[in-house]
């Protein structure tokens, strides 16, 4: 007889959304976190897209955890001198779900919170060492030579995933499966933020992703720009093979020369950084060979189910719903009375967006990390611009030939233009 | 050697984490609301110092208490998982905004009722008052021998020896239990929970009790029975600095400046 039924390694929003699941019906769970209070050393840029957390709280968006709802969406081309820019903003946001921005401290331990109500044991300031195992199946963890068991655990620990590579169930990512985000939260008056970023209340936000063509370098990394209530979540994403390959590249460097660039810099101005951190980020999808053995299940960051396409950074919305499934799919075999080997998981996962957008985007983060999106594309944009919106007594020329001009100038880089492109249209 | 069952009682407080507490650049005034709670770290001295006593003395039971708000029980259930045996949480709103005077007199109240006791340990000053008085208050309402600034502490034939850390040496003590010991902050290194230790404290819980399980009137507690009156506090206004960024080229113009300036001089002939 097992001491939990299901323990769930990780209080981020994967784990917490398990264990209320769980909890909520009457699953004797245990969700243990390594930070005191829970999930306080978690960290991520800062939009939750979607609406998956009202499966497990169903007035979620009443929450003042919350801090303001994207009205606003940019994906934003930086070059040394230019910015080139969609800031899509529409009243549609209200029946289209476009996503909260969050502060995770805040916002995960009001999660495990939820998790502790609805009857989960929460332990935090513990790191769990590794699954324990027996005759080839998961029956607990393990924590300081002592075991605690249970039925299965779902693994739903981040990126960092030291729980998985220590129990042999994950290798540790190659430099292309994972990049460093870096990030700076600068407080800032809430009148300030809704006026600077032309925002029509101080509930709705701005969300922007950036791609930085323009670092010491030529470093890789994309940047993101998110409007709290009373702060601005600012941060990098930088390619973990461009760090390793170029050892002057220093992540406070790269996320220093998106403050300093002359069309971000006004954006936070006079503001006081108040939190800086940093964390793994994983990239181009699934990152385990499977997210489910005999006794346990990976959900999360863990596994891998983060999308990236270079418009879009999402991560939170696919932990929450793979969370939730991982609990649905142990009290499917509870119910059962069946084993602990969980296909079914799996099988369930396949049936919602998170495997079908990770399946369908394979691939993808060969692009977002190109040569050409992060330099060949916005410097040709740059030139193009240039020659459209300025007078310099010439006759004009026809938009295409501007286009075809500036192209060409990247004489070097057309073949490699050309193959991503493809590749660009083939995967989005 | 005479080995006798102790009981221990250890005072601890909650206190917001002071490398987290910032001051607000609008009022001046702390920004409790956005720093953690925590155990208050010479509380945390005195719950190690306990429980080394109890390591030495296998047939020691070790109570933990605390005055504060509901979320205080947390802090208990660190205490607990720690390998403490009990955990009473004090709460009350008639408790609300007491001074060190009723915060002393609650808590000796909520050890008379515990009952027996040998030692009573607490921190020697809390990181958000530092105050210092209620340890010793306590033994002043109970009426019992103490010592303070403390480094160590052990228990020999059915006495208490304490080391007071003093500006000109150290004091060795001894005392007849029941007695009273504040522990200074750092002087030995709290013990980590384990997993199993934390589950099991949880599954223990701690006790909670009420201004009505104490005996006390509602007039001898929290702000009506505080004697101390804050007439008024002022906020000490940052001056405002003109800041200037020279570049390690800029070097000449940057000692040139400070000249100028009369903060660097020539001495000497």
């Amino acid at each position: 007889m097992s001491e939990f039924d299901v323990i769930v390694v990780g209080a981020g929003p994967a784990g917490a959304s398990a264990a209320i699941r769980l909890a909520s019906n009457k699953v004797n769970v245990l969700l243990v976190d390594r930070a005191d209070p829970p999930g306080s050393k978690n960290v991520s840029g800062g939009v939750l897209w979607g609406d998956s957390l009202s499966q497990v709280i169903p007035d979620w968006e009443k929450s003042n955890m919350l801090e303001r709802y994207v009205e606003a969406k940019g994906v934003t081309f930086l070059t040394k001198d230019s910015k080139i820019s969609i800031d899509f903003r529409s009243k549609k946001f209200g029946e289209y779900k476009s996503g909260y921005t969050v502060l995770r401290t805040k916002f995960d331990a009001w999660l495990a919170k939820k998790a502790k109500d609805a009857g989960a044991m929460v332990v935090s300031g513990v790191t769990v060492d590794k699954l324990a195992m027996k005759d080839g199946k998961v029956i607990g963890v393990e924590q300081s030579g002592e075991t605690i068991t249970s039925d299965s655990v779902i693994l739903a620990e981040g990126a960092n995933s030291r729980v998985a590579y220590d129990s042999g169930i994950k290798k540790k990512p190659e430099d292309q499966k994972i990049a460093l985000g870096v990030k700076e939260v600068i407080k800032l008056p809430e009148k300030t933020i809704t006026e600077r970023f032309g925002l029509t209340s101080p509930k709705m936000g701005f969300a922007s992703e950036y791609v930085l063509g323009f670092l010491d370098g030529g470093v890789k990394a994309g940047g993101f720009l998110y409007t709290n209530r009373e702060s601005i979540s600012i941060g990098a994403v930088i390619s973990m093979g461009d760090l390793r390959k170029n050892n002057q590249t220093y992540s406070f460097n790269v996320i220093e020369q998106f403050k300093d660039h002359p069309f971000i810099a006004p954006l936070i101005q006079d503001g006081r950084v108040e939190e800086y951190s940093a964390h793994l980020v994983p990239e181009g999808g699934m990152s385990v060979d499977s997210v489910y053995g005999n006794g346990y299940m990976i959900a999360g960051d863990t596994a891998g189910l983060t999308f990236s396409n270079g418009l879009v950074l999402q991560g939170m919305n696919y932990a929450v719903v793979s969370g939730i499934l991982a609990a649905d799919s142990f009290m499917e075999r509870k119910s059962k009375g069946g084993d602990m080997n969980f296909e079914n998981y799996q099988k369930n996962l396949e049936n919602t967006f998170v495997l079908r957008d990770m399946n369908n985007f394979r691939g993808l983060d060969q692009v977002t990390w190109s040569e050409s999106i992060h330099s060949t594309i916005p410097a040709i944009a740059e030139d193009a611009m240039l020659n459209i919106f300025s007078e310099n007594g010439n006759p004009k020329k026809h938009l295409s030939q501007i286009v075809i001009s500036s192209a060409l100038k990247q004489k070097d880089k057309r073949k490699d233009l050309a193959v991503d492109l493809y590749r660009m249209l083939r995967r989005m | 050697m005479i080995k006798m069952a102790l009981e221990i009682i250890v005072m601890i407080k909650q206190v917001p984490d002071s490398s987290e507490v910032v001051i607000d650049p609008v009022t001046f005034t702390l920004n409790r609301g956005a720093a953690r709670n925590v155990i208050n770290p010479a509380d945390e001295n005195a719950v190690e110092q306990a429980l080394k006593i109890k390591d030495a003395n296998n047939d020691t039971h070790i109570t933990v208490i605390t005055m504060g708000p509901p979320f205080a029980e947390s802090a208990l259930l660190d205490c607990m998982a720690k390998g403490v045996d009990r955990g009473i949480l004090v709460t009350d709103r008639a408790f609300a905004g007491a001074d060190t005077y009723p915060t002393g007199l609650t808590l000796a109240a909520t050890i008379t009722k515990i009952g027996k006791f040998d030692i009573i340990f607490a921190g020697e000053e809390s990181t958000d008052s530092s105050t210092g008085h209620v340890g010793p208050g306590v033994a002043e309402f109970l009426g019992i021998e103490q010592a303070s600034y403390t480094s160590n502490s052990w228990v020999e034939d059915g006495k208490v020896f304490a080391e007071r850390q003093l500006e000109d040496g150290v004091e060795t003590v001894k005392m007849e239990p029941p007695c009273l010991i504040t522990v200074l902050t750092n002087s030995n290194i709290p013990r980590n929970a384990t997993l199993r230790m934390k589950i099991d404290a949880m599954k223990r819980g701690i006790e909670t009790w009420t201004l009505a399980d104490i005996n006390l009137k509602p007039e001898w507690v929290g702000l009506k029975g505080s004697p101390t009156i804050v007439k008024s506090m002022k906020s000490i206004q940052e001056k405002k600095r003109a800041g200037k960024k020279f570049t390690p080229d800029q070097m000449d113009e940057f000692v040139d400046e400070l000249i100028s300036k009369g903060i660097l001089k020539f001495g000497g002939d």
